[in-house]
């Protein structure tokens, strides 16, 4: 009874005082208009826009229905850009997540020196895009590049990394992987060390070698955030477009550019603005379609796993 | 043996150190040789003189000082923005009893995560153009402003989220209304995540290409990443200088990282774990 | 009637400052501005002069003359702004500089979308000029040419003309050929070619001596595509270029493959450097510069780099000129010669009559022989008003000018780029074209038949 009574008492107080609409208006609406503004508007002009013809300067916009989408998928050069995100999926999944898992066990397993990798691995990722994409256009020159003379060392013949359309995406994918494989084993990295030492310790009593440590104990706990590294190499994927602008222009002959390069060439270089727009919500669309099936099929799975 | 057995794991890493740190350095060698000639002879060696000319010619030509202060100015009141008002919402939605608007509302801020941003360029570029703010710097600190937003206010409601009800109460108490409740209380507990958001948000929005290329034109507003670009373009014969250049726009950064660096990593990482 | 109520405006509007003192600023800018409505049926360019004089108003000249190489084209405005200023009193221009490719590409797209180009601007004749002026957002220039005299002085006006009307002048002209090490061509005993496989007999023996024949940089498709566009219109007459968009001739043509094919034989005989695909434009220069190549097709305008101690250094001088030689000699020389970069007036400066005052006096203050002649001796621009060539050549005695002005005299036939002549989602399928040729990927035949369908789908959007 005693309690009762203030708590009955806190509530009405605490809902009267909490609960006044013209305050909560005030709070919400700066940030929830701005969103509104630059994320749920612009989908929607998106998409209108992307059923005219608009060449961007016009006042009128004829509207041809689904001309622009019928365009973007009957041509080659859109498909390539499409590959080429692919391309960046695949690189971060299959050689990067490998890289990513082994050199944050290996931080994690040394004693020594082990601030000093963890500050030099991330350094790259702090980095803007379009400075790493000049340094490292500098790094692939044909003449003066160091690549080259790495490889001349090795006696291979000087590679045409961004001439070559053979090399061109290759080169971009590694100066990208450069960039980001630190920031990724730093985040496995704090995984592997919040788990409890225990665990280690009482599979040392067993008597598991090191490997088999990491195979069965270190690799299923970080399984998750493994899955966030993906989920995150995706996002970052579907939006690459500063790397490639940077290094190449999506050259040479368009083959290395990705979805948004694109757009912005079509839609900005080639007044087609209305074009452009359809390749938006493509993009749009291929995200969500490709993080619903990652969702779907592969984390759930992961979960499940966690789970038991 | 078991020396053996540690050194091993050490000379792998000490191979990625190469792989991360050697480009820089190749850079920094090549920022005080005389020319291209130089570089291509001996492109791992140290420059035969050492010539400082290159870092008084590409501080001239590519006009860093002018770069970096926009980048600065724009990404810190972006970020700060950006917290403010993301802050307010997700006060409004954690703390005040609106509690079936307030789900809503985190639900349409949650497909903002969804929403690639770099898609939406044209859009924004037609909304700039009628805002008529193209070419200025508003035309980036309004969008940097919104774009952080869904992230920052997820962040930052989880937060407040954990902050015990106790605490509100007693100041309710003592009669504070709600925007003093948040100035006073809720905002200066939340510091911690606000300089973990601030760090993430000023980094995104310092390395932004896109629609700083596309929305400035005019060469005294550009932003770092921006200009560095068009400093390539007009220079790329000359990579000695351009070396200069690259290591003028890294070693601020480079700076700040020596400073900060265990809150920034800490930073990045726990928001993008979360996010 | 009408010059009656004009005088009445003024009158009352004189005396409403008169009484209003300096508070009343406001007032007499909005008198001002019915007297100008009021004025502007009144066609006749006397009145204009009897407008309000001393009424401060602005307008805005955006400019390309921006960076160290194009300080010389910048006094020259400069000058001009002066002038204009004195002419027309309270006019103050603001100047608004910014770089020529994001004019282009984008900034001048966005204010024209938006309606709003500053009163003077930088354009590109053909196609962005005719795009604008389809929208009235260009000011008709036809009028006042005739007024000022020098509707019939231009080498050509066409890249700016559109349905008939004139909506832009051409600032200066330009013309593509070969840039050459004289010296070297001196020291080894090689002359100017007179036809095409005399050039190509050059270049293999270019090669042969270890050095690059041919500087060229695609990262940028525009600038291989110089070289292709002069062969195709050699092989096929630069006529076949003009009937792209109108459908009377294909892209598939044999004159336009032996020329595309032509290009790729180059590049398959090692006459470009390898990798050139992924450099820029600067490169190119550079590879001339330093010596390592010894023949480059570029525009006219590139003369200035050769001509700058501090970009060329010990460079200057030796470089000579020549025209793409035709394929049998004696045939007509074909060269692309055009006028497609100069300036544009809003369309609403037509409403405002202060405006359109200061925009005929900015016209008449540009567009003389004096600017032209100086714009050739300092900056190297071709002149785009027809000027004399005994003239021209002693407006410069620098040798690499006298070079061009030799080329120039023994065009026979010009052509514009082509770029001018097909739409813009054509230019972007052949320059990704060019680049697939020149990395080495497809024929030109399926490489044209790709163009010729862009360009089939882009006409049958126009209609």
């Amino acid at each position: 009874m005693l309690h009762g009574a203030p708590f009955f008492f806190t509530e009405v107080t605490m809902n009267k005082a909490l609960r006044n609409p013209l305050t909560y208006l005030l709070f919400v609406l700066p940030a929830l208009l701005l969103f509104l503004a630059f994320f749920i508007y612009p989908v929607f002009t998106a998409v209108y826009n992307s059923f005219t013809s608009w060449n961007g300067i016009s006042q009128d916009k004829a509207w041809i229905g689904l001309g622009n989408y019928t365009t973007a998928l009957d041509d080659a050069a859109f498909w390539q850009s499409v590959k080429n995100n692919g391309y960046f999926i695949l690189f971060s999944c299959l050689i990067q997540v490998p890289v990513i898992i082994i050199f944050s066990l290996l931080i994690a397993q040394v004693k020594k020196l082990k601030g000093l990798y963890k500050t030099a691995v991330f350094l790259p990722s702090i980095m803007s895009t379009a400075v790493i994409g000049i340094l490292w256009g500098f790094i692939y020159h044909p003449d003066f590049g160091l690549m080259n003379e790495a490889l001349g060392l090795l006696g291979i013949e000087p590679v045409y990394w961004l001439s070559d359309r053979k090399w061109a995406m290759l080169a971009i994918l590694i100066t990208n992987s450069w960039q980001w494989t630190g920031f990724y084993i730093i985040m496995v990295l704090a995984a592997i060390l919040s788990i409890p030492a225990e665990l280690e310790e009482a599979a040392v009593i067993d008597g598991a070698t090191g490997l088999q440590r990491a195979l069965r104990i270190t690799l299923p706990l970080i399984l998750p955030i493994i899955s966030v590294v993906i989920m995150l190499s995706i996002a970052g994927a579907m939006k690459a477009a500063d790397i490639v602008l940077v290094m190449t222009k999506g050259g040479p002959a368009g083959s290395t550019d990705v979805m948004a390069t694109y757009m912005i060439r079509y839609a900005i270089t080639s007044f087609k603005h209305g074009f452009g727009n359809s390749i938006a919500v493509l993009i749009f669309v291929f995200t969500i379609l490709i993080t619903a099936a990652y969702q779907l099929l592969v984390a759930r799975r992961v979960e499940r796993m966690d789970s038991r | 043996m078991r020396t053996v057995k540690q050194t091993i794991p050490h000379v792998f890493l000490m191979g990625y150190l190469l792989v991360i740190l050697y480009p820089f350095l190749f850079v920094l060698f090549s920022s005080v040789k005389t020319s291209n000639q130089e570089i291509a002879a001996s492109p791992f060696g140290w420059p035969s003189a050492i010539q400082w000319d290159n870092y008084i010619n590409a501080w001239v030509n590519a006009k860093i000082s002018t770069y970096f202060f926009n980048s600065l100015y724009i990404g810190i009141l972006s970020a700060c923005l950006s917290i403010l008002f993301a802050a307010m919402l997700a006060f409004a939605i954690s703390r005040m009893r609106y509690h079936r608007t307030s789900a809503l509302l985190f639900q349409l801020v949650l497909l903002g995560m969804l929403i690639p941003n770099n898609a939406l360029l044209l859009p924004i570029y037609g909304m700039m153009r009628q805002l008529d703010i193209l070419d200025t710097h508003l035309a980036l600190i309004v969008p940097y402003t919104a774009n952080a937003i869904p992230f920052t206010v997820i962040i930052l409601t989880a937060f407040m989220r954990s902050i015990p009800g106790e605490i509100e109460e007693a100041a309710v108490m003592d009669g504070l209304r709600p925007a003093g409740l948040f100035a006073k209380i809720i905002l200066p507990l939340t510091i911690p995540a606000i300089v973990t958001i601030f760090i993430i948000n000023f980094l995104g929005n310092w390395n932004e290409f896109l629609l700083a290329n596309y929305f400035l034109s005019n060469d005294a507003l550009k932003t770092l990443p921006v200009g560095m670009v068009g400093f390539r373009d007009a220079y790329n014969t000359n990579y000695a200088q351009m070396s200069a250049g690259i290591v003028f726009s890294v070693l601020p950064v480079m700076i700040i990282y020596a400073i900060l660096q265990e809150k920034i990593i800490e930073g990045v990482t726990a928001g993008s774990v979360k996010g | 009637m009408r010059k009656d109520i004009v005088k009445l405006t003024l009158l009352l509007l004189t005396a409403s400052v008169i009484t209003a003192g300096c508070a009343g600023s406001n007032a007499p800018a909005n008198g001002g501005n019915n007297g100008n409505s009021g004025g502007t049926g009144t066609e006749t360019n006397g009145e204009n002069n009897t407008q309000p004089e001393d009424e401060p108003f602005e307008i805005t000249i955006r400019h390309t003359q921006v960076g160290e190489s194009k300080k010389f084209r910048l006094a020259m405005l400069e000058d001009v702004v002066k002038q204009t200023e004195a002419d027309i009193p309270g006019l103050t221009i603001k100047l608004d500089g910014v770089d020529s490719e994001v004019n282009r590409k984008e900034k001048l797209r966005g204010e024209m979308a938006a309606g709003k180009p500053p009163e003077v601007f930088d354009v590109f004749g053909s196609p962005d000029a005719a795009l604008f002026a389809k929208e009235g957002l260009m000011l008709d220039l036809t009028p006042i040419i005739a007024e000022l005299g020098i509707q019939d002085q231009f080498t050509t006006l066409d890249p700016f003309t559109y349905e008939g009307k004139v909506y832009g002048l051409p600032i200066g002209g330009s013309v593509e050929g070969y840039f050459y090490n004289k010296q070297y061509f001196e020291d080894k005993g090689l002359t100017i070619p007179k036809t095409l496989s005399e050039l190509e007999q050059i270049a293999e023996a270019i090669k042969t001596d270890g050095k690059i024949p041919f500087a060229q940089s695609s990262k940028d498709a525009w600038i291989p595509l110089m070289t292709t566009n002069n062969l195709w219109s050699y092989y096929g007459g630069p006529e076949i270029t003009y009937g792209f968009k109108s459908g009377e001739t294909k892209w598939t043509d044999p004159s336009v493959v032996e020329g595309v094919a032509k290009h790729q034989e180059w590049v398959q005989k090692g006459y470009f450097k390898k990798g050139e695909l992924g450099f820029e434009y600067a490169d190119m220069r550079n590879q001339i510069i330093t010596g390592e190549a010894m023949m480059m097709m570029d525009g006219s305008w590139a003369n200035s780099v050769f001509r700058d101690p501090e970009q060329a250094g010990d460079m200057v001088g030796k470089i000579g000129y020549f025209n793409m030689p035709p394929v049998k000699e004696g045939d007509p020389v074909v060269v692309m010669q055009d006028a497609n970069n100069g300036y544009g007036f809003s369309a609403a400066v037509a409403d405002d009559p202060q405006k359109l005052a200061a925009v005929k006096a900015f016209i008449g203050n540009m567009w003389t022989e004096e600017m032209q002649l100086r714009g050739l001796e300092e900056d190297g621009v071709l002149p785009a008003m027809k000027i004399d060539l005994e003239k021209m050549k002693t407006a410069s005695e620098d040798p690499l000018m006298q070079d061009i002005f030799a080329a120039v005299s023994e065009i026979d036939i010009s052509f514009p780029a082509f770029d001018a002549l097909v739409q813009a989602d054509v230019n972007t399928a052949l320059s990704i074209g060019i680049q697939q040729i020149i990395g080495g990927e497809g024929t030109p035949e399926s490489m044209l038949e790709t163009v010729q369908s862009a360009q089939e789908s882009a006409n049958a959007a126009e209609q």
